[in-house]
């Protein structure tokens, strides 16, 4: 029997727009297969192991929030969370979870916020939310058209940019994504998935939950064949129904 | 009075009236016009009444309501604006309908309800008499933004109203605090820690942390959510102490509670007792809402016994646990709108003694909020407790799929979780094939509320909604 130990990065302080959902279907969809699953809590002050999960998960959180953590994840947990991505972990990353691993958010009146640099993106503030249902398209799912796209909710207001070394998770088909002008959402570097999509991103996208589910399951089971089938009807009714509504919009 | 005011208000007077004709509520539409044609219309109409103001996330229509049910018990008469009409026009158009074309009003009271974060734009019109702050939960992000930003927004609001007597929720740090800097007469209501066994509260996602210097708080007790005793270890900021309390929980029921209440006036003129109370309303949220209008009765020296009448007998309406037959079938109607409140409400069906039928109907349209990621914040696992006692949960609504996912993933059985998105093939199920006559519980947004109630009133005989 397969094991997998899931940390949830700040979980009292990173959980805006149900991000928690995100947990919940990684944990659900790996019980439903028999896989043991351990969600572990970081917070405030813990030690941040980085040789001690599988796969790690940050979401967002509201401006009052992100201050909180911000010197703490910087000072205590910055250099193991480098580690753990460079060592090929699986990170989600949502929204403010996304702009922290970048190197800096620059607020629209010119100040720099440094982050931790883990990967080489980088967000600057702008006046404009980005509020919508948004659709992409992840080259790297299985299937055809719509087994390809991903649906999702943004709300946000930085514009998020991507240097070489980090690839999209999407192209955007509907939505604003990373900085409403490139066409692109979210980041891909090594196993590290990052996207502005909160609401929850994964319960509706169940090839994507398979996806990182797998990738973790491979990165600890170098024999690891891949994960059974699931009845994925009501999921998948979710999905294709956000897609008929916001192609109509 | 100036031809202007007096035209405006004929023209508002007949868009009601022509609006209710064709059917329509007519409760925002001929304020907002009235507020484009003379700008200054809901100042003047305001200055002409005794405001009574509700405002806060959850809570505020029943909190009205009650408040209304106590001015009732002593016999004083007063208008109020209807449930969802809380922005200012709304409140325009409910000033318009009680004043004369000359500008006299029916009553000198009025009691309106007030949308959090209208309450900044709206305190520059109205200077409410007495101001009852609910509580603050995260709500709507899409609309509202982040939750602090409504608090300071409600906070400057105040700023501009020294003289507005305040009514607070002791218990809610982040409602609390806005009585810390101002020069305002202020009682806080809550629950006192004598009622409540400690204890860490597991679910307080929106205000764990101080509002003043971002420090974790301790809690001595919680009742819900965020609220409770709280004390802030690194600047001092704690919880104010309570003037009109619930010092002891003899009862929760899932009709009604029985408690001890506290009222112990820092003014001396004011009458003090401590008395048994039963609350015709049942949950811990529906005691805070109770505390808030006795409150708010206590600043206008009421008798207490009246409050205390009004309490035992108070029925409510319109979606807040609303209680509708059709067919013999009991349809119980609770609106939800957020995460905290939908989570009272999942602990409220927790104390539901017979085989239920759970239908949730969500959508996704502005006024309910077009971002729905708020029901992976909602704890529908804790339904899996209920077992066997849940017959059937239909989902409905522009997300009904949304929510059956949801249902899937809080571990129900799948084959209990049944989506019906037309509402009239909807009711036929939970009526017409409900052969055992089971209780059916409607947890809807607010847009599927108003749907779900034309086709109520037309099928089984119902009210209007703005009646």
């Amino acid at each position: 029997m397969h094991d997998i130990k899931i940390c949830h990065l700040y979980p009292e302080l990173l959980n805006m727009y149900g991000d928690r959902g995100n947990i919940m279907a990684l944990k659900k969809r790996a019980q439903w297969r028999n896989i043991n699953v351990q969600v572990l809590t970081i917070s405030l002050g813990d030690y941040f192991s980085p040789l001690d999960y599988d796969l790690v998960f940050m979401g967002g959180g509201q401006d009052y929030e992100q201050e909180i953590i911000q010197n703490d994840i910087l000072d205590i947990k910055g250099d193991n969370i480098i580690k753990a991505i460079e060592d090929n972990k699986v990170f989600l990353c949502i929204c403010g979870g996304y702009q922290l691993l970048g190197k800096y958010y620059k607020t629209w009146d010119e100040k720099q916020i440094e982050f931790l640099g883990a990967l080489d993106l980088w967000t600057i503030g702008s006046e404009k939310r980005m509020i919508g249902n948004m659709i992409m398209e992840c080259d790297f799912l299985p299937g055809e058209n719509s087994g390809k796209q991903v649906v999702g909710f943004e709300n946000h207001s930085g514009c998020t940019y991507l240097g070489p070394s980090v690839k999209p998770l999407g192209k955007v088909i509907k939505g604003y994504g990373n900085n409403g002008e490139d066409g692109y959402e979210g980041a891909i570097y090594k196993n590290v998935y990052c996207s502005y999509s909160h609401g929850s991103l994964l319960p509706k996208n169940p090839a994507l939950t398979d996806h990182l589910l797998s990738l973790a399951l491979k990165q600890k089971y170098g024999d690891f064949e891949g994960l059974d089938p699931l009845d994925d009807s009501i999921e998948y009714k979710a999905h294709d129904s956000v897609i008929k509504r916001v192609l109509r919009e | 009075m100036k031809i202007g005011l007096i035209f405006t208000l004929i023209i508002s007077k007949l868009l009601t009236r022509l609006l209710r004709l064709i059917n329509r509520g007519g409760t925002t539409l001929p304020g907002k016009i009235a507020c484009k044609i003379y700008p200054e219309v809901t100042k003047i109409l305001a200055d002409r009444h005794t405001i009574i103001m509700i405002t806060g996330t959850n809570g505020k229509t029943t909190t009205a309501r009650i408040i209304g049910q106590i001015l009732k018990e002593n016999g004083i008469d007063y208008i109020e604006n209807k449930s969802g009409a809380n922005l200012l026009s709304g409140v325009t158009t409910t000033l318009i309908e009680s004043v004369s074309v000359s500008g006299k009003s029916k009553s000198e009271i009025a009691l309106l309800e007030i949308d959090e974060a209208a309450f900044k734009q709206v305190s520059s019109f109205i200077h409410p008499y007495l101001l009852v702050v609910t509580n603050f939960f995260r709500d709507q992000l899409d609309r509202y933004g982040e939750l602090y930003t409504t608090v300071k927004g409600v906070a400057s609001g105040i700023l501009k109203n020294p003289q507005t007597r305040l009514v607070l929720n002791g218990d809610d740090s982040l409602c609390a605090s806005l009585g810390v800097d101002c020069k305002n007469e202020i009682l806080y209501y809550g629950i006192d820690r004598t009622a409540l066994t400690s204890g860490e509260n597991k679910i307080n996602s929106d205000a764990a942390f101080c509002i003043f210097c971002k420090s974790k708080y301790t809690y001595t007790t919680h009742s819900y959510a965020h609220l409770g005793w709280y004390e802030c270890n690194v600047c001092g900021y704690r919880h104010p102490g309570l003037q009109v309390s619930c010092s002891e929980i003899i009862e929760l029921s899932n009709e009604y509670s029985f408690i001890k209440i506290n009222i112990k006036d820092s003014d001396k003129n004011r009458e003090k007792i401590y008395a048994d109370a039963s609350i015709n309303l049942p949950g811990i949220y529906n005691i805070y809402n109770a505390l808030a209008a006795t409150a708010c009765a206590c600043i206008m020296n009421l008798p207490v016994s009246n409050s205390l009448k009004a309490l035992s007998i108070f029925k409510c309406g319109f979606g807040r646990m609303e209680t509708l037959y059709a067919e013999d079938i009991e349809l119980k109607v609770i609106l939800v709108k957020n995460p905290t409140g939908f989570n009272q409400v999942i602990d409220y069906l927790l104390t539901e003694p017979d085989k239920l039928i759970c239908t949730f109907l969500i959508n996704d349209n502005y006024a309910d909020g077009t971002d729905i990621s708020w029901l992976w914040d909602v704890e529908f696992e804790k339904l899996q407790s209920m077992g066997k006692k849940i017959c059937k949960l239909y989902t409905s609504g522009t997300r009904a799929e949304d929510m059956a996912v949801r249902l899937k993933y809080a571990g129900m059985e799948k084959k209990s979780i049944c989506m019906e998105k037309n509402y009239d093939k909807l009711l036929d199920k939970l009526v017409k094939e409900n052969k055992e006559k089971i209780k059916v519980y409607l947890l809807p947004t607010y847009t599927s509320m108003m749907d779900l109630r034309k086709i109520l009133a037309s099928r089984f005989d119902l009210p209007d909604f703005w009646k």
